[in-house]
C-alpha cells in the first residue's frame, strides 16, 4: 500500500490529564494526521519547553476521532521528556510529524485474532481492535498491568462490541493474577491464527515464541531509540533476519517471525 | 532591495545558495521530500557510502545530551552499487547537485568508491571522510595524522577530475596543519566539522549510553567549536571550506560565512525540524537583506576582529 504523505503539523493540546499510576492521556488536535493514521503508526512530537533536549519524542497513537480531528495518546512518564510533556497544559501548540511506519494488518484470510497489550502497550493496539471490531471480525483481547488502576485502556476496549477481553494483574487486583502472557498462551494455543503484541520487548519476545511454537502468524511493535524519524539517520536499526532494518519506517511493526531479540 | 545574488563556487562546484546537509543526517534526501523539495538546497550531500556496504554498528547507537547528541552508527551503507541504483537515480530527477561522500576501510577502497562513480555523470562533487569516529579501520585514523591525511587525498585526486572536498576530524591538535596537508594533497575545498568524541553514562546502571561506548558529539552543542575551526582552518588554506556544526537557522549559518566558510550544510537540525535546511537557505537570504548584503559571498570571511 501507498504509504500516506509525512505532513509535520503544528497541533494544539486539547487535555493531558494523569489517568493512572505514572500514566497521562494527551489529546491533540491534529486534523491532517488524526484523519490518515492507520492503527500501529506514531507520530514524532517535539516537546515544546525542553529546547536544549534537542530530539523529538516517538509516541504510538492511542485513539483517533477522525470528526474532531484529535488524537489521543496513552503516556508513561519515565524520563526528562514525558515528565515535561506531562506538565503540558491545553491550548499549547506542539509540533508533530506523522503518520510514521508500517501498521496492524490482519492477514488474508484470518478469522480469529489475538492482542495482547503489556502496560502502556495496551493502547497502540486500540486503533486495530476498533477495525476489527468495525469489519465484524472481531478479536480477543489480553491486556496485562501492574495494579488494577493501572489498566487504563480496559472500559474502551469492553465497550467495543465483537471484542472480547481478559485483564491480567501482576499484583492480582484485577483479573487473572499474574503476567498477561498466561492467559494469552491459552488462546494462542486454542485456535488463535493471528497474535499482535505490544508491550515491553521481554513479553513480545515471550509472545512471539509461543506463536511460532504454534505456528501462528505474529507481529510485534518494536521501539528504539530514534533521531529522525523518517528514516535517514539509521540510529533505531532493529536486527532481523534479513540484516539491519530502520524501526522508524520499516517498523515499529515487524513479522516477528523476522525479529532477531536482543 | 533587489533579490540577494545567493550562489556559490565551492571548490569548482556551482551551488545556487551556500546551504548543504551534513552527511549522514539527510540520506539522499527521500525520506525528507515530503517536507521539502530538496532542489532549494545549494547541494544534496549523501549518506557515507562504502565499496561493499557495511552494517554498522550495535545499538543502542545514539543518546541525547546537552544541546546536543551523540551517535555511533558505524557508517551503515549498502555499498555504491545501491547508491547509484537508488539514490543516484532519484537524485537525477531533481535539479540539485550531488556531493557524494566517500568512506573506505583502505586507502584502496576509497579509489575504489570514486572510481565506481567517476563516469557517473549523476555525480557532482565527492566529500571524502577522513573523519568519522565510529568505526574502527579507516575514518578518522585517516585524517589525524598529516602524513596519512597526504597518502588518503593524494590516492582520491589521482581518480578523479571532479571537485574533491575533504571532511576533516576535529579530533586533532592542529586543525590547521591537517588542513593544510589536505590542501597541499590535492583537495578543492576543506569541510569540517566532523563528530566530537564523546561519551555518556547511564550511572544508574553503571553501564555506557551507546554500545559502542564512545561516539560523535553533534548539534548547538559543538557549534562554538565549529565556528573556531572553521575560522583557523580559513586562515590557514587558500581552497574554500565548507562549515558545518550545529548549524540550525540562518543567522548561524552567516556566522559561519563570516568565519570563513564558502558553503554550510546543516546537520542534526534536520531530526528536530525536518524541514531546517529549507529554513536555512530561507533564513540566510532573509538576514542578508536585512544587512544590506546584495552577494552572499561578500559574507566570507567578513568577520571583524
Amino acid at each position: 500500500m501507498e504509504r500516506a504523505t509525512l505532513v509535520d503539523e503544528t497541533c494544539s493540546v486539547r487535555s493531558n490529564e494523569q489517568v493512572g499510576p505514572n500514566l497521562f492521556l494527551i489529546e491533540i488536535e491534529a486534523p491532517r494526521i488524526a484523519s490518515v493514521l492507520l492503527p500501529g503508526q506514531f507520530v514524532h512530537v517535539k516537546v515544546p519547553g525542553m529546547e536544549s533536549h534537542l530530539l523529538r519524542r516517538p509516541f504510538s497513537v492511542y485513539r483517533t476521532d477522525a470528526s474532531s480531528n484529535v488524537l489521543s495518546i496513552l503516556y508513561q512518564v519515565v524520563g526528562f521528556g514525558t515528565d515535561v510533556l506531562s506538565h503540558l497544559l491545553p491550548a499549547t501548540s506542539l509540533c508533530a510529524s506523522g503518520p510514521i511506519g508500517s501498521h496492524w494488518e490482519l492477514p488474508d484470510g484470518s478469522a480469529s485474532p489475538l492482542l495482547v497489550g503489556g502496560g502502556v502497550g495496551a493502547a497502540p493496539l486500540y486503533l486495530f481492535a476498533q477495525e476489527l471490531s468495525n469489519s465484524g471480525v472481531g478479536a480477543t483481547v489480553v491486556i496485562g498491568a501492574q495494579t488494577k488502576e493501572a489498566l487504563v485502556t480496559l472500559g474502551a476496549y469492553e465497550d467495543l462490541p465483537g471484542i472480547s477481553v481478559v485483564a491480567a494483574t501482576d499484583d492480582g487486583t484485577f483479573g487473572y493474577a499474574g503476567f498477561c502472557t498466561e492467559p494469552a498462551r491459552t488462546f494462542v494455543e486454542d485456535g488463535a491464527d493471528f497474535v499482535a503484541c505490544c508491550g515491553p520487548e521481554m513479553l513480545m519476545r515471550i509472545v512471539a515464541e509461543m506463536a511460532a511454537r504454534a505456528g501462528v502468524p505474529c507481529a510485534v511493535s518494536m521501539e528504539r531509540r530514534m533521531a529522525c524519524g523518517v528514516g535517514a539517520c539509521l540510529s533505531c536499526v532493529v536486527d532481523t533476519a534479513d540484516g539491519k532494518k530502520r524501526c522508524c519506517i520499516d517498523g515499529p511493526i515487524f513479522d516477528a517471525r523476522e525479529v532477531v531479540w536482543q | 532591495m533587489s533579490d540577494v545574488s545567493m550562489s556559490v563556487n565551492l571548490g569548482g562546484l556551482s551551488m545556487k545558495n551556500p546551504v548543504t546537509v551534513a552527511s549522514g543526517t539527510f540520506a539522499a534526501g527521500r525520506e525528507y521530500s515530503d517536507f521539502f523539495d530538496v532542489s532549494l538546497l545549494g547541494a544534496v550531500t549523501t549518506k557515507g557510502v562504502s565499496l561493499k556496504g557495511w552494517e554498522g554498528n550495535d545499538s543502542p547507537r545514539i543518546a541525547e545530551t546537552a544541546s546536543g547528541m551523540l551517535n555511533s552508527i558505524g557508517l551503515q551503507n549498502p555499498g555504491v552499487a545501491a547508491l547509484r541504483e537508488k539514490d543516484l537515480a532519484w537524485l537525477a530527477r531533481k535539479d540539485v547537485p550531488v556531493i557524494v561522500n566517500v568512506s573506505g576501510h583502505s586507502i584502496q577502497e576509497y579509489v575504489e568508491v570514486i572510481e565506481a562513480l567517476e563516469e557517473d555523470d549523476r555525480v557532482n562533487a565527492y566529500e571524502v571522510n577522513i573523519s568519522c569516529p565510529n568505526v574502527d579501520e579507516g575514518g578518522m585514523t585517516f585524517g589525524t595524522h598529516v602524513p596519512s591525511v597526504e597518502a588518503v587525498v593524494s590516492s582520491c585526486r589521482t581518480a578523479t577530475k571532479r571537485p574533491l572536498i575533504v571532511k576533516l576530524s576535529p579530533n586533532v591538535t592542529d586543525i590547521a596543519e591537517i588542513a593544510r596537508a589536505a590542501e597541499s594533497a590535492g583537495a578543492d575545498a576543506i569541510s569540517l566539522i566532523n563528530t566530537l568524541l564523546g561519551m555518556a553514562i547511564d550511572a544508574r546502571t553503571r553501564k555506557p549510553q551507546l554500545a559502542r561506548v564512545v561516539g560523535g558529539l553533534s548539534g548547538p552543542a559543538v557549534k562554538p567549536v565549529a565556528l573556531r575551526m572553521v575560522w583557523q582552518v580559513h586562515q590557514a588554506v587558500s581552497v574554500p571550506v565548507l562549515g558545518m556544526g550545529g548549524i540550525s537557522t540562518g543567522i548561524d549559518a552567516a556566522e559561519f560565512m563570516l568565519a570563513g566558510a564558502t558553503a554550510v550544510a546543516v546537520g542534526t537540525a534536520s531530526f528536530s525540524n525536518p524541514r531546517a535546511a529549507a529554513e536555512v537557505v530561507e533564513g540566510l537570504r532573509a538576514y542578508c537583506k536585512e544587512q544590506g548584503v546584495s552577494d552572499v559571498n561578500d559574507l566570507i570571511g567578513a568577520l571583524q576582529c
